[in-house]
């Protein structure tokens, strides 16, 4: 068969620092010895690119200072692996290739659980240059890391497109910008309008109100609150938005952070107030997932539901239309603090990044950085969003005529928002949000909310405390 | 043992008949039938929901009479829209090559520990199963880096449909590669293999390899003449094991392959969950399609399986 061990394909994965030629996109590791291909590889280039810079015409320099190019050949790792948002994704896809002069992209789909549980080990391997993320902490970490590539020369062309919350959402801890925002959902409390009117219920807009509904709800043998968390995350919606109201935007993303403490009386406060409406809840939610209680609302057997807009999903696949023409939602009750006026609420933002050791990002750089340019467009967002309804396009010029009902309050409800968190599990870091951590805390709490929550706090600070530095 | 038991049975059983049904039997036949029942409900009952449209679950919930009748559309959907053609063909590619390297690799160990004596060939088969009892996931990390920095060589690929079957290496490395995971499967296949072959080489009389080299055969000749086809049936019983085991896995693909389209069938099933909606119906149809090969190898090769399992367990 002879040796067909091309020395130039062979790659050497974390080789470490790396040296750019002048001129060019090409990347030299560094500590590596060339074949003889690759030295004359180089030189040629370097020579072409010393000539160009000694033509000097100005219309060459505009060109080779162009954040993206047309034509050749990109790939993509994307989570959105079910049938619906994937043959979204392969529309947006196509409509970019023709658009971009033929790009070739090569899509890697990977099922939403396994990317997200591997996410660490595929972007130390072979990532692809592009690839489908989250925003908040979990963006900021891997831009921490260096396994993300700033994107701050595309995000320059593209930001006007972008409310100032989203701009926000995109920076890393460098101030750098990483990712581009595609879609998002808020959470809110939903409810059946019929369920609603049959029972002449009012939409609370205070806490008060709030528990005098669930009190007249529980009268006419309704579950107040559609509530369940076999899965450990759910509880964490809640958490948010009391935390949010009542301790304020600024407080919980450093609680998330560690900067505050859990130990904090404040902590205790969100726990108290809590407690007013746990006595509301399904029975028996410690066994329940999402859906199950969905059902319960869909069934007319629940009033409400504090969860994201996803909660449709269960609406859409009932099979019947006036299911989901009866779902509606309002934003949580005020609280009476002086942070009920921010308007704060989860609305976790998906992203698109740059894989920063993607073997052929080197050559691709041009391509991926269009096709970033071209996810932030509002038409491609549409295009997306046709395909795939659930979740809500973020730029500014993505034309909401076409949404249903449903979508422009989610949309109206977030822009009126003066600050927007991502979840709790996408804030804070993910070694604190899992089943050992705060999600078996909150179902400790849920177990027996009247307790005093010293002792709970005290653990969940300890927790904290004894996390390996990121 | 077997005769003077076959014949005990022919006498006792026109008695028992004659005694007529003795409350015993009537106890121990419910009682099995019940543990049937408990073990075989799950399966009908996601059969039950496969079989189910999942706005008629949501309307009605699961415990309840079908409305709109049964149908195969879940299945029908789940073999186009989770590839499941593409993720069996991924299997059998890792799992086929893989079963008969690790029996050709073990039968060889197994063969020079048991046939020959000499100095460390009892050390050797003893690292051999102890290597067996090593968790897979203490070495994931290493593992890792190490598939990451091996070099492999690329020579083109074949392509079916839409997916496309590297050799050796479509990347340059041992990472993200069939042939990766078939090769960790080898490497820990390989104890369990060789322990068990090697208690049933130790029955093959020495006699039949001493005349054999009295005849002028040669060691792999032996290996490949005498020995294996005595040992057709431990083999028999090992790749249907090995290919239960190597089928069932899950791991090794998980972490030691990024690109979704070459995990194995197992995986398959993920791709019909979506970010938080789950039809669970769809998921009870893959889980069915799935479980099929699995269950077709255990009936074909159901004498071996069970003879397999008690190999070597009465030979010292």
């Amino acid at each position: 068969m002879g040796d067909s061990r091309d020395p130039s394909r062979i790659r050497v994965p974390f080789s470490g620092q790396k040296i750019q030629i002048p001129g060019t996109d090409i990347e030299l590791p560094m500590g590596l010895d060339l074949s003889r291909r690759d030295v004359l590889k180089i030189a040629g280039y370097g020579s072409l690119a010393a000539f160009i810079a000694a033509c000097g015409g100005t219309g060459t320099t505009t060109t080779t200072t162009s954040v993206t190019a047309k034509g050749g050949s990109m790939s993509l790792g994307s989570y959105l692996s079910d049938a619906v948002p994937k043959k979204g994704l392969q529309d947006v896809v196509d409509a970019f290739t023709s658009a971009n002069g033929g790009t070739k992209v090569k899509v890697n789909t990977v099922d939403h659980g396994t990317f997200q549980n591997q996410i660490n080990s595929y972007l130390q391997g072979t990532p692809e240059d592009v690839f489908t993320w989250f925003s908040g902490h979990r963006m900021r970490f891997f831009a921490k890391k260096g396994l993300a590539q700033p994107i701050d020369d595309v995000w320059n062309d593209v930001k006007s497109n972008f409310t100032e919350g989203f701009a926000a959402s995109v920076k890393g801890d460098d101030s750098h910008v990483y990712a581009v925002p595609t879609s998002y959902y808020p959470w809110a409390i939903f409810y059946r309008k019929d369920v609603f009117a049959a029972g002449n219920y009012k939409v609370p807009t205070n806490w008060d109100d709030f528990k005098a509904l669930c009190e007249q709800m529980k009268k006419d043998n309704l579950t107040p609150i559609a509530f369940a968390d076999k899965d450990g995350w759910p509880a964490m919606g809640t958490f948010d938005i009391l935390n949010l109201r009542l301790n304020g935007y600024d407080f919980h993303v450093g609680l998330c952070g560690g900067q505050q403490k859990w130990t904090d009386p404040k902590v205790a406060n969100v726990f108290k107030k809590w407690a007013e409406i746990t006595p509301y809840y399904s029975p028996a939610f410690a066994g329940l997932t999402w859906q199950e209680a969905a059902q319960q609302l869909l069934h007319k057997k629940a009033g409400m539901y504090l969860l994201g807009l996803f909660v449709s999903e269960q609406f859409v696949a009932s099979g019947n239309p006036d299911d989901l023409a009866q779902l509606d939602f309002f934003p949580f009750p005020d609280v009476g603090s002086q942070y009920d006026a921010e308007k704060a609420l989860d609305a976790p933002i998906d992203v698109y990044m740059l894989a920063k050791k993607s073997p052929t990002l080197g050559s691709d750089s041009g391509q991926a950085k269009a096709f970033l340019e071209y996810m932030s467009k509002g038409s491609s967002q549409i295009t997306y969003w046709k395909a795939s309804p659930g979740a809500i396009p973020t730029a500014n010029d993505a034309d909401p005529s076409q949404y249903p009902a449903l979508t422009k309050k989610a949309a109206q409800i977030v822009s009126s928002a003066k600050r927007i968190t991502q979840f709790f599990d996408r804030d804070s870091r993910p070694d604190f949000s899992g089943p050992n951590s705060m999600q078996g805390f909150l179902l400790k709490y849920l177990s027996n909310p009247k307790q005093d929550t010293g002792t709970l706090q005290g653990q969940m600070q300890s927790f904290w405390d004894a996390l390996p530095p990121e | 043992m077997s005769v003077i038991a076959a014949a005990t049975r022919r006498t006792a059983l026109p008695t028992a008949a004659a005694r007529g049904i003795r409350p015993g039997r009537v106890a121990l036949h419910g009682f099995l039938i019940a543990m049937t029942a408990v073990w075989l409900f799950p399966l009908f009952w996601a059969i039950y929901s496969s079989l189910r449209p999942i706005s008629d679950t949501i309307q009605h919930g699961y415990l309840s009479w079908p409305s709109g009748g049964l149908s195969l559309a879940n299945y029908q959907t789940v073999w186009m829209q989770a590839d499941l053609p593409y993720y069996y063909l991924n299997t059998l590619v890792i799992a086929v090559p893989a079963v008969i390297l690790t029996l050709l690799l073990a039968s060889m160990v197994a063969f020079a520990c048991t046939q020959f004596s000499w100095r460390f060939n009892l050390t050797t088969l003893m690292i051999f199963t102890a290597g067996n009892l090593l968790p897979p996931q203490v070495i994931i990390v290493p593992l890792y880096r190490i598939y990451l920095s091996t070099p492999i060589p690329m020579l083109g690929s074949i392509d079916i449909g839409k997916f496309s079957f590297p050799l050796f290496s479509s990347n340059g490395l041992l990472y993200d590669q069939y042939i990766g995971i078939m090769l960790i499967h080898i490497v820990f296949q390989t104890g369990f293999a060789t322990f068990v072959l090697s208690n049933y080489m130790k029955t093959i009389s020495k006699e039949i390899t001493e005349s054999a080299i009295v005849d002028g055969a040669h060691v792999l000749r032996i290996w490949w003449s005498i020995v294996l086809p005595l040992c057709r049936p431990a083999l028999a019983a090992m790749a249907t094991l090995l290919f239960t085991f190597i089928y069932n896995d899950f791991f090794w693909a998980l972490i030691l392959i990024s690109t979704g389209d070459k995990r194995p069938i197992t995986s398959a099933l993920n791709n019909l969950q979506g970010e938080f909606f789950v039809n669970n119906n769809l998921i009870a149809a893959g889980a069915m399609l799935v479980a099929i090969p699995p269950i077709l190898v255990y009936i074909f090769l159901q004498k071996q399986f069970i003879a397999g399992l008690t190999l070597g367990s009465t030979k010292g």
